[in-house]
């Protein structure tokens, strides 16, 4: 069982985060071997534990796009069961859809991933228990959430990396608005956006931290995502222990400011690791990999001056 | 072995739908029924209100003689018990607060005599519950949005929410629809009448360009939005009184088209209950729910289970329904 009160600390309190870049430039290659490489960097400590991987699954999507890709959710899962967990599960809500079959149906999850009538859970219909939001970013006091996801040893978000519409980006902490039931909230979830994205996502990833995040970023979306997006090859898996270190990673790779994205400058303060000098880098340096992704006019404001010089 | 133990004895490969869902379908929904007369979206889990409703909708609507009173009588008794003060229904035991499973429960229990007082109550709920979006001061903050340009739907129109206090979707506005169809006019609260026009009004606003609903955004992120098949089938069904308009010609012509590229066994049911139900014929060809079956095991889920039971019903009058459906006297011994 996680235990969700050790998600607030404060930065200077909390120790160096880490965070892996590698370079894969398409789905076929060996990604189990490179994602199971990476963890073995971490030490993670997942022997005999139940282990759930939450993808981002936004709707239906036959030329993976939007989603992120199976090929990356069965490398996952095949890693960490070789680092002997337990039981490595699938698990999301996603938003727009409740058919969820069809959506994973449709990313082909079955066929890179096995059969999933065991594997996958639809966090939209779980079970659910109450969890008081003492963080209180947003206007909502408590939130009720999928017994899964809080019952698991270790969290991982598993996002795709793109450009957002509302929010700038969504990487790991946008991700974990999936795991908010569609049978409570409905879909979409809508009192989030009422109760405001920004707020929101603070409030879930103080609630339910992902223990680590590891991001598709092969082939990501630039511009008017996170769905009407254009396809953006990135050529690179992001993979971390703190979400905040893993998602400002991904801006500087973005060629975005982390710290002009409200919801992660906030994040910034309690849930991990803004500050470069407090993220140590593994793998491929930034500047190496760096990919200046398209945004929409409204965040102009993110982007790095003179098109950003990150090492 | 009893006629339910071989029914029950284990995944089936049919090719005929009609006898998957009598062989499979309903001996897993009455096997699902917990303790306390509820079901959970699976087996084992907690009981809820949404796949409660669901599981006696298709018992209901099956005819299964193997259906007794008392699994039915059970499932009443969990949602008469599970109603709020306010008259609502909530989404889960431990909420507080009410939500469009109020629709869900007031539609099932217009079948039960003895709750008549719960759905009265629920429909006095449900009229009183206006969405926040389309309020005039909303609307009026609206129109100096940078949001405004995205959307042209019309905020002036009303239909409900999933939760209170929030905005108007396409499927909790269907769900309300399709209960108002369901109850008697002189159960209507006062307003009723009022709120079902404009519902409807919002649900041909918010259709999709080329047919048929999502939910809810008929433009999504400034682009002209996709239908999907649950909330198009919903919707069609709260809007068959008038068959011949031409937004809802054009979404049945979308639905028509789409089964064919269904991937869920979920949508597939509910595609199939949309078509037949609005006149139209199901295609022969193609995949079988025990083919969806065979994918994923309807991921176990309560309600996919329920839907293909009622796709397959030949009850057609379950969604009109409001006459409580006897159970034969030899079922009940």
């Amino acid at each position: 069982m996680r235990k969700p009160d050790i998600a607030l600390v404060p930065s200077f309190q909390r120790p160096p985060s880490r965070v892996a870049i590698r370079r894969a430039t398409t789905y076929e290659q060996d990604l189990a071997a490179m994602i199971c490489e990476t963890l073995r960097e971490f030490d993670l400590r997942v022997k005999d534990k139940t282990v759930l991987l939450k993808p981002n699954l936004v709707g239906l999507d036959p030329l993976g796009v939007m989603n992120t890709h199976p090929c990356v959710i069965a490398a996952a899962r095949e890693s960490f069961l070789r680092l002997g967990a337990a039981q490595v599960l699938i698990g999301d809500g996603p938003a727009m859809d409740r058919d969820t079959e069809a959506i994973i149906e449709s990313v082909r999850l079955r066929e890179f991933a096995g059969p999933l009538a065991r594997t996958f859970v639809d966090l939209n219909v779980d079970d659910v228990k109450r969890v008081a939001l003492s963080t209180r970013a947003s206007r909502l006091k408590e939130l009720f959430l999928p017994k899964t996801v809080l019952g698991v040893d270790f969290l991982v978000s598993m996002p795709k990396l793109k450009t957002h519409h509302w929010a700038g980006v969504t990487l790991s902490l946008k991700n974990m608005f999936g795991i908010v039931p569609g049978s409570c909230y409905g879909w979409p979830k809508n009192v989030l956006h009422w109760a405001g994205i920004d707020s929101s996502i603070l409030d879930i990833n103080a609630a339910a931290r992902p223990d680590f995040a590891i991001v598709d970023g092969i082939l990501g979306m630039e511009g008017n995502g996170p769905i009407q997006g254009t396809p953006k090859p990135c050529g690179v898996l992001v993979l971390g222990d703190d979400p905040v270190a893993v998602d400002a990673t991904c801006c500087r790779v973005m060629g975005l400011r982390p710290e002009k994205v409200k919801y992660l400058d906030a994040a910034g303060t309690m849930l991990g690791h803004l500050d470069p000098e407090k993220i140590q880098q593994l793998g491929e340096t930034i500047g190496s990999v760096r990919t200046p992704f398209a945004v929409l006019d409204a965040f102009e404001r993110l982007r790095q001056p003179n098109g950003g010089v990150w090492n | 072995m009893t006629p339910d133990e071989k029914k029950d004895s284990g995944p089936v490969s049919h090719s005929n739908d009609s006898l998957f869902v009598s062989d499979f379908c309903l001996p897993f929904l009455r096997k699902s029924q917990n303790a306390d007369g509820g079901w959970g979206f699976h087996p084992g889990s907690e009981s809820r209100v949404e796949p409660t409703c669901w599981a006696i909708w298709a018992l209901q609507a099956s005819g299964d003689t193997l259906v007794s009173a008392g699994i039915l009588d059970r499932g009443f008794q969990f949602l008469r018990e599970a109603q709020l003060v306010a008259g609502s229904w909530a989404a889960s035991p431990e909420m507080t607060t009410g939500c469009w499973v109020t629709s869900l429960a007031c539609c099932v229990l217009t079948a039960d005599a003895s709750s008549h007082d719960a759905v009265a109550a629920g429909l006095k709920w449900l009229c009183d519950d206006w969405p926040r979006d389309s309020a005039p001061w909303r609307r009026l903050l609206a129109r100096f949005s940078s949001e405004h340009k995205i959307s042209a739907q019309d905020d002036s129109l009303r239909g409900w929410g999933w939760t209170p206090r929030t905005s108007s979707w396409v499927e909790p506005t269907s769900f309300a629809l399709l209960l108002l169809a369901r109850a008697p006019r002189e159960a209507w609260p006062s307003g009723a009448e009022q709120r079902r026009e404009l519902a409807r009004r919002m649900l041909y606003d918010r259709m999709c360009p080329g047919g048929g609903w999502n939910c809810g955004n008929p433009m999504v992120y400034g682009v002209a939005g996709e239908a999907l098949i649950v909330p198009t089938v919903w919707a069609l069904l709260a809007l068959r009184e008038e068959p011949t308009r031409p937004e809802f010609v054009m979404s049945l012509d979308w639905l028509e088209k789409n089964v064919k590229d269904v991937r869920g066994a979920g949508s597939h049911a509910l595609a199939r209950i949309g078509l037949e139900i609005c006149g139209r014929k199901w295609p022969t060809t193609g995949a079988t729910f025990a083919d969806f079956y065979s994918r994923n095991e309807f991921l176990q889920s309560v309600p996919v289970s329920a839907w293909a039971c009622l796709a397959l019903s030949d009850q057609r009058k379950w969604l009109t329904g409001g006459t409580p459906v006897r159970v034969p006297e030899y079922a009940k011994a």
